[in-house]
This record gives C-alpha cells, sequence and structure tokens, in this order.
C-alpha cells in the first residue's frame, strides 16, 4: 500500500483579478443592500439557487423530503445574500456555502431529529417491509434489493438502510400490529399449533443436554428450521406465519444468546 | 505522526462504493453512538471528498480511493485519500466563480470546510492527494485507537472472475460488529441477492466478528471481499496458526452444527507464512 506521507499543504484560499461577472455580480449586491432594489436580490437569489438546490442535494439525508430540504437551503441562501459584504473580497459561494449548511443543521436540530428516528426514515422502512412481503407472495421467493429498489422507485441505498432500519427497530413496533410492544414470539403460539408439538417431540432428547435448552421452543424451532433442515427463511417465515424480517431478527438475537453463553475463557497462544 | 487507522477501508473509486464507505460511517455512528446529526454532517463532507476523488483523480476512469477513520479524543480523524493526480486543483477551483455552474461544480471544499472543524490538503508521495477532516465529537473517544506499532495489513483477494474487489482492516471488534455486517449486507443487495441470503450473509458477519475475536495474530481483523453476480468471495484473517479452521468448528452449537460452515457454500484455509486465512464463499442461491 502506497504511503500517506504528506509532503506538501495546500493552501485553500486563492486571489485572482475581477471578472466582468465578479463586477456585475458587485452592483447588484449594491444595489439590494445599499438602495433595497428588490429586483437585484431577486435576480441573486435566482442566479444562486442552483446552489442551494446542490447544498440540499448533498447535505440532505435521504428520509427527509427533498422540498423541505430546499426551502431550508433557500432560506439560507437569502440571509446570505441579504449580508454578504462585497468589500470584503472573498466570492459569494464561499459565504454561501456556510451559510446555507447552517440553516439546514439547525433545521434538523430543531427537529429533533438527533433524538427520533425521522418520519420519513419510518414511512420508508415500512413500505420496505410490506414491498418485500407482496414481491415475496407475487416472486414466490424472496426479491432481491434491486427488485425493491425498482417497485418502489428508491435508490439501492435507501433500501439498504431501510432494511437495516428494521432490523434496528427491533425495540419498538412499527406498528399497530405490534403495537401492545410485547415480544414479538408471544404471538407465534396460534400460528404454529400442531406442527410445534412435531418438532418438540423430535427435538426433546438432543436438546437436554444441548445449550439450546436456554433457549425458548419458537427460537430452538426456528434455529432447527435453518440450519439443520437448511429452509430459508422466507420458507420458515412461511411456516410460522411471520415476516422473513422477523426470522431474520430472531435468529439475530438466538445466536447472539448462544454465544454468549457458550463463550469460553479466551484461549492462550 | 500518522496515527494507525480503526477503519481503513481500499476500494476502487466507483461511485458505487461511495456508498459503501457511508455504510462503513454509519456502522462507526453505531459503534460509538454518534448523534445522528453529527453523523450527517460526516457523511457529508467525507462523501464530498470521495466524489471528488470519484470524479477528478484519475481522469475518468478508476483508481484507487483509501479511506482512514480514526477515533480518539478529542476527535474524530477521517483521510480520503487517492493515488491520481489528485483533487488539489479542483478543490482549488472553488474559490473561482466564473459563473454557478463552476461554483456548483466546485462547492465540494466548502461543504468540507463549513461540516468539518479541520480539513487539511495533502499531496500524498508517489502522486495523488489526501484529504484530512476532523470532526469535533464528545464521541470520538468512545474507541481505544490503535497501538502506534500496529500497522493495519490490508488482505489481498485474487480478483479472477470477480466484478470488484476491496479490503478493509478494522479494530477494535466492536467496531467490526456494527460495521462488518452492514459493508457485507451493502455487497450481498449489490451481488443480486435475495433478502433471505441478505439476512444470512449478515449472520454470517456477526458470527465471523465473535468467532475472529482473539484469534487474529494482529491487532485488525482483516477481510478483503470479492463481488461477482450471485456470489461474495471472502478473505479473513490473519489469524494465529491453526485458528482458521477453529473457528469453523468453534462456531458449533449442539443439535445444530458449525454455524459458520452453515452460513456457507464453501470454506478454505491457506496458510501464509506463520498466519492463516480463511476463504468464504457465499453463493446468492444454494
Amino acid at each position: 500500500m502506497p504511503s500517506a506521507t504528506a509532503t506538501t499543504t495546500t493552501k485553500m484560499t486563492s486571489t485572482r483579478p475581477m471578472s466582468v461577472d465578479d463586477l456585475e455580480l458587485k452592483r447588484l449586491f449594491t444595489r439590494w443592500q445599499r438602495h433595497g432594489d428588490r429586483a437585484a436580490r431577486e435576480t441573486l437569489v435566482r442566479r444562486f439557487m442552483p446552489l442551494a438546490r446542490s447544498l440540499a442535494r448533498r447535505y440532505g439525508s435521504s428520509s427527509e423530503p427533498f422540498e423541505d430540504l430546499l426551502q431550508v437551503a433557500s432560506l439560507g441562501l437569502l440571509k446570505a445574500v441579504d449580508r454578504y459584504d462585497v468589500r470584503r473580497g472573498y466570492s459569494f459561494s464561499s459565504y454561501a456555502v456556510p451559510t446555507i449548511v447552517g440553516e439546514m443543521r439547525r433545521y434538523f436540530r430543531d427537529a429533533g431529529w438527533a433524538v427520533h428516528v425521522p418520519r420519513g426514515a419510518q414511512e420508508r422502512a415500512l413500505k420496505v417491509r410490506d414491498t418485500q412481503e407482496r414481491l415475496t407472495r407475487e416472486l414466490g421467493r424472496a426479491p432481491t434489493v434491486n427488485q425493491m429498489a425498482q417497485r418502489l422507485e428508491l435508490h439501492i441505498e435507501e433500501v439498504v438502510d431501510a432494511l437495516a432500519a428494521l432490523q434496528a427497530y427491533e425495540a419498538f413496533s412499527l406498528d399497530a400490529r405490534q403495537a401492545d410492544g410485547r415480544e414479538e414470539l408471544a404471538s407465534y403460539g396460534e400460528s404454529v399449533g400442531a406442527d410445534d408439538e412435531r418438532y418438540e417431540l423430535v427435538e426433546l432428547d438432543a436438546t437436554l443436554a444441548s445449550v439450546l435448552s436456554h433457549l425458548g421452543s419458537h427460537e430452538r424451532l426456528i434455529l432447527r428450521m435453518r440450519f439443520v433442515e437448511d429452509l430459508t427463511q422466507t420458507e420458515i417465515a412461511a411456516r410460522m406465519g411471520i415476516s422473513q424480517m422477523q426470522v431474520s431478527r430472531q435468529l439475530r438475537r438466538s445466536l447472539d444468546r448462544l454465544r454468549a453463553l457458550t463463550r469460553a475463557p479466551v484461549q492462550a497462544g | 505522526m500518522a496515527e494507525i487507522p480503526n477503519l481503513r477501508l481500499s476500494l476502487s473509486s466507483s461511485p458505487e462504493n461511495v456508498l459503501l464507505v457511508r455504510q462503513a460511517l454509519s456502522g462507526l455512528a453505531e459503534a460509538i453512538d454518534l448523534d445522528p446529526l453529527e453523523l450527517n454532517d460526516i457523511n457529508t463532507a467525507v462523501s464530498e471528498a470521495c466524489n471528488n476523488v470519484v470524479v477528478h483523480a484519475y481522469e475518468g476512469s478508476e483508481g484507487p480511493l483509501e479511506v482512514d477513520i480514526c477515533a480518539g479524543a478529542p476527535s474524530l480523524r477521517v483521510l480520503v485519500r487517492d493515488h491520481g493526480r489528485g483533487i488539489a486543483p479542483t478543490v482549488m477551483a472553488a474559490d473561482d466563480e466564473d459563473g454557478v455552474e463552476q461554483a456548483v461544480g466546485g462547492i465540494g471544499l466548502p461543504v468540507i470546510r463549513a461540516l468539518a472543524r479541520d480539513a487539511e490538503f495533502r499531496d500524498v508521495e508517489g502522486g495523488g492527494t489526501e484529504v484530512q477532516m476532523d470532526f469535533a465529537t464528545a464521541r470520538a473517544s468512545a474507541l481505544e485507537p490503535p497501538s502506534p506499532t500496529d500497522q493495519p495489513q490490508l488482505p489481498a483477494i485474487a480478483s479472477d472472475g470477480l466484478a470488484s474487489t476491496m479490503a478493509l482492516t478494522i479494530a477494535p471488534s466492536a467496531l467490526a460488529r456494527t460495521v462488518l455486517p452492514r459493508l457485507l449486507c451493502a455487497l450481498a443487495a449489490r451481488a443480486h441477492f435475495s433478502t433471505d441470503r441478505i439476512s444470512d450473509t449478515q449472520l454470517l458477519a456477526d458470527t465471523l466478528v465473535a468467532q475472529t475475536d482473539g484469534s487474529l495474530s494482529a491487532a485488525h481483523l482483516g477481510v478483503a471481499i470479492g463481488v461477482a453476480p450471485r456470489k461474495l468471495e471472502l478473505r479473513i484473517g490473519p489469524l494465529r496458526s491453526g485458528r482458521a479452521g477453529a473457528i469453523v468448528l468453534d462456531s458449533t452449537v449442539d443439535g445444530l452444527g458449525p454455524v459458520l460452515a452453515r452460513l456457507v457454500d464453501a470454506h478454505e484455509v491457506t496458510v501464509e507464512g506463520s498466519s492463516e486465512f480463511l476463504a468464504l464463499l457465499v453463493a446468492a442461491e444454494r
């Protein structure tokens, strides 16, 4: 791997002679800021709107509606147009970018974005989950992320993020179906029924001495279907009457618990 | 001088790989409980630096894109590096203002400057540019920086028959636990895995991180990943002698068998000097 040794540090500001364009900008700023010419202000805003738009697209989290962000960015642009001091000699965009970005940061902060899962992200996660279920029925097997992204007209990254979010939302429920906040497995009994008993009998002997005995019967059942019978998660989901994502969460949690139970003292050398 | 990174990503400078960098940052955020707003700032600035490499460093073709993340107080440091003609000329143009079009094309630097507490641009010895960004966050100290002697060693993977390859090193395992599953899931999605197999890949990543902890012969967990349509190839190490096979057996649960082996389609131990590597093949369907 090539070395990352720094040899020179680039100076980040540059000065250059004023162009015709700069002069025109300067005139516009003077017309607005000194003489209150609203037409000049409008011209400036229109002219730099692509900058605001570009920043909204860059800074925006994919979970926030773009229109909302653009509005905030435009407000930042207005502030920059009003406050930019043309005599200072630096370019407008080097002043406007931090002003606009600052406006968007404040918006996120005020919206309580730091403490709550953004509403946009929640809604998208629900859409992704529903689309996954619908496509699974249509295709007769689990869809790919590409197929879901196409159906939902989302970017692949957005679907991947939504899937990660669905994993993370384990602690609280996303919709009314699980609104009582109880363990997901609580309702499994009804949907599994007789099948379950058969499994229970078969596995009883093997399990008694095993670490598996520390898990609940449904957790064991899902583990066995996946790792002994080699069923896909979607097949398991169909048998259990739950979603593939619930199977995935359950497997992840069960394996975590098993690892914690069997963790041996760290071997030396 | 240069710190040892907690996470080093070595990628090709394609636009889709910038998304992987963002996934890694999301994993980092989860590991150190970063405020989502701070993550958004870091994501935006780092994406700008990466996009500059994608667009400008290799004049239309692809080349190496390296990202280092160094935790440790008082700030989180991210370095984005290329070995091309460098982004310095481009970012210099950011202060140029011949029309907004150009300004919009070159606002990467002002954005980075607006979001990072400190940003520096340097030439890399032998060609290329390095952008160093420091982000002030109280959570930066949540991860232990690796010791200065723990140089990361990126594992390699033969690229025959693969659409793309990448490598990463990561320490400590608390960081690997949140980063590796995200990266592997994103790559599995790219390789057209079904959601079933993406979830399996996540289980595999969890299992790998847990089983390699304590078995490595270096401070960093190294993972090389090859992506082809409908399959992923992984190479994990360096592991202490005898451990590559042992971690597969160690994943055994009575009544279930070796969980690690069940989640992959093939596994193989390779020896390199005094270390071992575990090679794994994961297919989109069985």
